[in-house]
């Protein structure tokens, strides 16, 4: 009891004292002078009195209390301030040595600096992406409700995300409204379910049509996702309690910097949305993004109940009352004490309840099975795009570290050579072993540091270009990439590793140096071959990663390269698209096909204008629709489903695709007139492999009295979601002849420049509805562009690593050749003298330069078969083992080898061999 | 001389014990608490002057006395030494230790050859 509390006062004493003394650090030193001339004094006058002589007292009263700058030290160490002043004199040293050779450190900091930089720049967006949490309080505990189908569940009509698992088998996290309200009441296992769907709809706000994302929000979502509003209030309760009701938003902190100024005028005023005035009630705080993900905020957040006003939908508007269609996504919080085991089988006895409640499966059909899931990060849909892309890029970045690393360790065991005799002096003189390579150490942790905050400062400056990267040219909301402490604590981190790693070594064979031995040591005793040799294994080391570098950096590239080429089946220049989106209350089914045909003659009469069509899906825009396809006469299939596409009757013409058989839609195919359809060669060969398909009929739908289909013309093959993918058979249907369309992409053929076709594009059609924005707008090339935007990021990112990898391998080579030739003058100069002809030295340095260079591509290339299979999804066009990227990849590696070693053997032949045999 | 003879080199590790001992007794600076611990001891101790200084740094450092400055004899500006709390507790337990310590080196010193029992 006694010692703890001796040892507890103690604890808290030492370091108030420590940091006293480290703080009043002049006054400290005073005072120790003081207190030692004091005691001087009164000794001297006691010895006086006792009889000695002034001079004899004072010469004794020093000599009793010893020295002083001894005394004064014991007294410092007392205070523990030895290591620190230690430390204070290993920076100064260190700045001094740095300052010394401004050349060499500051390559060795740029390198640094590029490759940490690069390092925090991917870090920060992984984090982004793949691990940041929602900005809730508690975000653990959300849990996500999802279901499993084995494919025969009775789920038939579903409007949100869904997977296709393995064997048939359907993942998804929608619900239907009537089944949500079930679980709410039954739940026990969770705390308040909540309930949310994001869309994009029209706004206007203050007169200004814009697209926005809105999310349809339960009353409980704010007190279950425990976010206050930053200003005004949040929803509540009361605002989603009546269908129909509730015409109240809460705007995000986006649109309200955006549009509002951050005025806080902006409660009480009201918006458009999808032609429903809403009243603004609040803001939501900065960093909220919605339940949904941790990227990007839906703009505007209003109740449920609004959704058969704002968002009419089936066929009665309302889907609050619809239980066949699943749309919303569910989320509750974990009670504590409650499993998520015990909580899934509890939720899943209610999910069977609730479904029989509301459905009547039939007897073939299945109850799908509940799963809940992580909801911390929302529905980390981000995961499947970016995960492995990221971690390729982490290792890119990850090698180019590694690589600076050992280029700067080089450059260090290259001047340690240089250091040697300091070193021997110092040890000579009583420097310990540990405190010499601690002092080296220091010198590396500065470098480092220096490198770190360049690298921080490169990442804060670039922290906006990745994203840009990723994201479509034509999104006016990128990504906002955070840059916040934990990319700080990354950097810090990986800048103290990186000295570690760069400094301990040379630190350790520096400080192994045998004093005795050095001294007596000149150029022509030394030990050469075994500080070669190190250098030379890190040189081999280098060029291996660059030879990995460059070798992905070729896969990347070429991937760009075979996926440019790649014929997509239809003309993709002087195409401009944007998107129309008719909001159902003002346009309901029927009269949304009539505005569409509007616009397209509108557009149509624009002079410069030579096509326009409009259509269900964009190309390689990652979209597709698909129906039924059933041909007269054939027994019905259980999946007949085709790739499906409703557009102008000038669609092929705008496009450019060639009809190969039958005729085009024309003029005659109208509303009225008979149902016609054209399908594509694949189509043809895959569902009619025998027939001419040129008149045969089909349905797309599954009702008897449906109506017939006729086929009257065969186009040729298109690309459709992406450039990847083989043409898939698609079919074509006029527009004119649907009940109903909805969204429509806008395909316009000109030579106008884009600049001024736009403007007359916006007045055509605000000239018929001044609330229709034109979305999206972008020409095609840009969507194929979008479309390969992760490849083209990654080949040119991974292209400027391999550069990097590069011009670090050239300053390797070189340093180790030079350090090389400046050793072996003597040597040179007695073959020179001897009789050897320039060109023979010459050949010599390239030889030796190129040996390294060899060994290090053999290990290089290895490593990158190796590697090079893991990515394979992620190529086009190419073998992992692609031999084009192999080759060339060495051979580029062994040329800048031979540059690199150049300098340093034109010096070698030019060395005048009396210069050199008098040289020491 | 033959004075220097009776004197004793101070135990290793007894100096911080001497010094919480003389402060103890009423705050001190340091020439004085050297003066004390050989009144005392009767002038029988020598003191390494030169190792006072860090002992008493030390023993501050360590929360176990505490330091003032104010005016000497000398009408000097002089720095005092006092006892803190846990300075009285752990000049209490050293003092303990230290005389159950002598007490068993006293009883070993005083062994003789009968009093050792057998090993069987």
């Amino acid at each position: 009891m006694k010692r703890l509390r001796l040892l507890l006062a103690r604890l808290a004493a030492q370091p108030k004292s420590w940091f006293r003394a480290i703080t009043h650090r002049s006054r400290l030193e005073s005072d120790m002078e003081a207190e030692l001339a004091n005691h001087l004094e009164l000794l001297t006058a006691d010895l006086i009195r006792a009889g000695h002589t002034p001079a004899e007292a004072h010469r004794n009263a020093r000599l009793s209390l010893g020295s002083a700058v001894a005394t004064k030290d014991g007294m410092r160490q007392s205070l523990g301030l030895r290591l620190w002043d230690d430390l204070a004199a290993d920076l100064r040293y260190g700045a001094r040595i740095l300052l010394r050779s401004p050349g060499f450190t500051s390559i060795a900091v740029l390198s640094l600096a590029l490759a940490i930089g690069a390092n925090t720049t991917i870090f920060s967006l992984a984090k982004q992406l793949l691990y940041d949490r929602l900005a809730v309080p508690n975000p653990g505990d959300l849990r996500m409700l999802h279901w499993v189908g084995d494919g025969k569940e009775v789920i038939s009509s579903m409007w949100g995300d869904f997977d296709a698992g393995p064997k048939g088998t359907t993942n998804s996290s929608v619900f239907s409204y009537p089944v949500y309200l079930q679980l709410r009441g039954a739940n026990q296992s969770l705390q308040d379910l909540l309930a949310f769907k994001e869309e994009s709809m029209n706004a206007t706000v203050r007169d200004n049509a814009k697209r926005v994302n809105a999310a349809m929000v339960s009353g409980n979502y704010f007190a279950v996702l425990q976010v206050p509003a930053q200003f005004g209030r949040t929803l509540q309760p009361a605002d989603d309690a009546q269908q129909g009701q509730g015409a109240v938003a809460v705007i995000s902190d986006g649109l309200w910097q955006r549009d509002f100024d951050r005025s806080p005028n902006v409660l009480g005023q009201t918006l458009k949305l999808n032609q429903t005035i809403v009243t603004i009630v609040g803001v939501a705080p900065r960093r909220f993004t919605g339940a949904k993900n941790v990227q990007s905020s839906p703009d505007i957040f209003i109740p449920l109940s609004l959704q058969p006003v704002v968002l009419p939908k089936g066929a009665n508007q309302s889907l609050l009352d619809d239980t066949g269609m699943w749309w919303l996504n569910v989320e509750g919080r974990l009670k504590p004490g409650v499993s998520d085991q015990q909580a899934q089988s509890a939720l899943d006895v209610q999910l069977a309840a609730a479904i029989r409640a509301t459905m009547s499966p039939k007897s073939d059909q299945t109850l799908p099975r509940l799963v809940l899931e992580e909801g911390s990060r929302g529905l980390h849909f981000t995961d499947g795009t970016f995960r492995k892309p990221i971690y390729v890029l982490i290792t890119f970045t990850g090698l180019v570290l590694l690589l600076a690393c050992a280029n700067v360790a080089n450059l260090l065991l290259a001047r340690g050579a240089q250091r040697q005799r300091e070193m021997s002096v110092r040890l000579a003189m009583g420097a310990g072993r540990a405190r010499i390579v601690r002092q080296l150490l220091t010198e590396s942790l500065m470098m480092a540091a220096l490198g770190g905050s360049g690298g921080l400062m490169l990442a804060y400056l670039g922290r906006n270009v990745l994203p840009s990267l990723l994201t479509n040219a034509w999104d006016d909301k990128s990504l906002q990439v955070p840059f916040d402490w934990g990319v700080f604590a990354f950097t810090a981190a990986l800048t103290v590793l990186t000295g570690i790693l760069f400094g301990l070594a040379p630190a350790w064979i520096i400080g192994r140096t045998d004093a005795g031995r050095t001294l007596q040591e000149t150029s022509k005793t030394s030990s050469r071959r075994r500080k070669g040799l190190t250098g030379r294994s890190i040189v081999i080391f280098q060029i291996s990663l660059s030879t990995l570098l460059v070798v992905g950096a070729g896969l990347f590239l070429r991937t760009v390269v075979a996926l440019n080429s790649v014929d997509v089946g239809f003309q993709p220049d002087h195409l401009l698209l944007f998107d129309v989106s008719p909001p159902a209350k003002r346009y309901p089914a029927g009269q949304d096909v009539l505005l569409h045909a509007r616009i397209e003659r509108a557009i149509a009469a624009i002079p410069g204008v030579e096509h326009v069509s409009p259509g269900w899906v964009p190309y390689m825009a990652s979209s597709m629709s698909n129906e039924t396809f059933d041909p007269e006469g054939e027994p019905r299939r259980p999946k007949s489903a085709e790739d499906v596409n409703a557009v102008g009757n000038d669609f092929f013409a705008t496009m450019h695709i060639p009809m190969v058989a039958g005729r085009d839609f024309g003029p005659q195919d109208t509303t009225t007139s008979a149902k016609v359809a054209i399908i594509n060669q694949s189509l043809a060969r895959a569902r009619f492999p025998h027939a001419n398909p040129i008149g045969k009929r089909f349905q797309t739908d599954e009702r008897v009295n449906a109506p017939w289909i006729t086929i009257i013309g065969i186009c040729a093959d298109t690309r459709y979601m992406n450039l990847r993918d083989e043409p898939p058979p698609q079919f074509f249907l006029p527009f004119i002849q649907q009940k109903e369309i909805g969204t429509m992409v806008y395909q316009v053929r000109s030579q106008l420049p884009v600049d001024s076709l736009i403007p007359s594009l916006r007045r055509t059609v605000a000239a018929i509805d001044p609330d229709l924005p034109l979305v999206d707008i972008r020409t095609q090339q840009q969507q194929i562009d979008a479309n390969m935007q992760i490849e083209r990021t990654f080949a040119a990112l991974t292209s400027g690593f391999g550069l990097l990898a590069l011009s670090l391998a050239c300053v390797g080579i070189y340093g180790v050749m030079a350090y090389s030739v400046a050793n072996r003058t003597n040597e040179i100069g007695i073959r020179l003298a001897l009789g050897a002809v320039r060109g023979q030295v010459l050949g010599m340095i390239l030889r030796e330069s190129t040996w390294l260079s060899l060994a290090g591509v053999a290990v290089g290339l290895a490593a990158a078969l190796f590697l090079a299979g893991l990515v394979k999804s992620m190529l086009y066009g190419l073998q992992p083992y692609d031999p084009v990227s192999l080759i060339f990849g060495a051979i580029l590696i062994l040329a800048v080898g031979l540059i690199a070693s150049w300098i340093p053997a034109r010096r070698a032949a030019g060395i005048q061999p009396m210069a050199a045999l008098r040289h020491e | 001389m033959s004075e220097q003879e009776k004197q004793l080199e101070l135990l290793q590790g007894t100096l911080d014990l001497l010094i919480l001992k003389a402060v103890s007794l009423g705050p001190l600076h340091g020439y004085g608490v050297l003066l004390r611990i050989q009144q005392i001891s009767g002038q029988a101790l020598v003191i390494q002057q030169g190792s006072l200084y860090p002992a008493l740094y030390r023993l501050e450092h360590q929360g176990v006395i505490a330091s003032e400055w104010g005016e000497s004899d000398n009408n000097r500006k002089a720095k005092f030494y006092s006892l803190t709390a846990a300075g009285n507790l752990r000049l209490s337990e050293e003092t303990e230790k230290w005389n159950r310590m002598s007490v068993l080196m006293g009883n070993i010193l005083l062994a003789t050859a009968s009093a050792v029992p057998e090993q069987a």
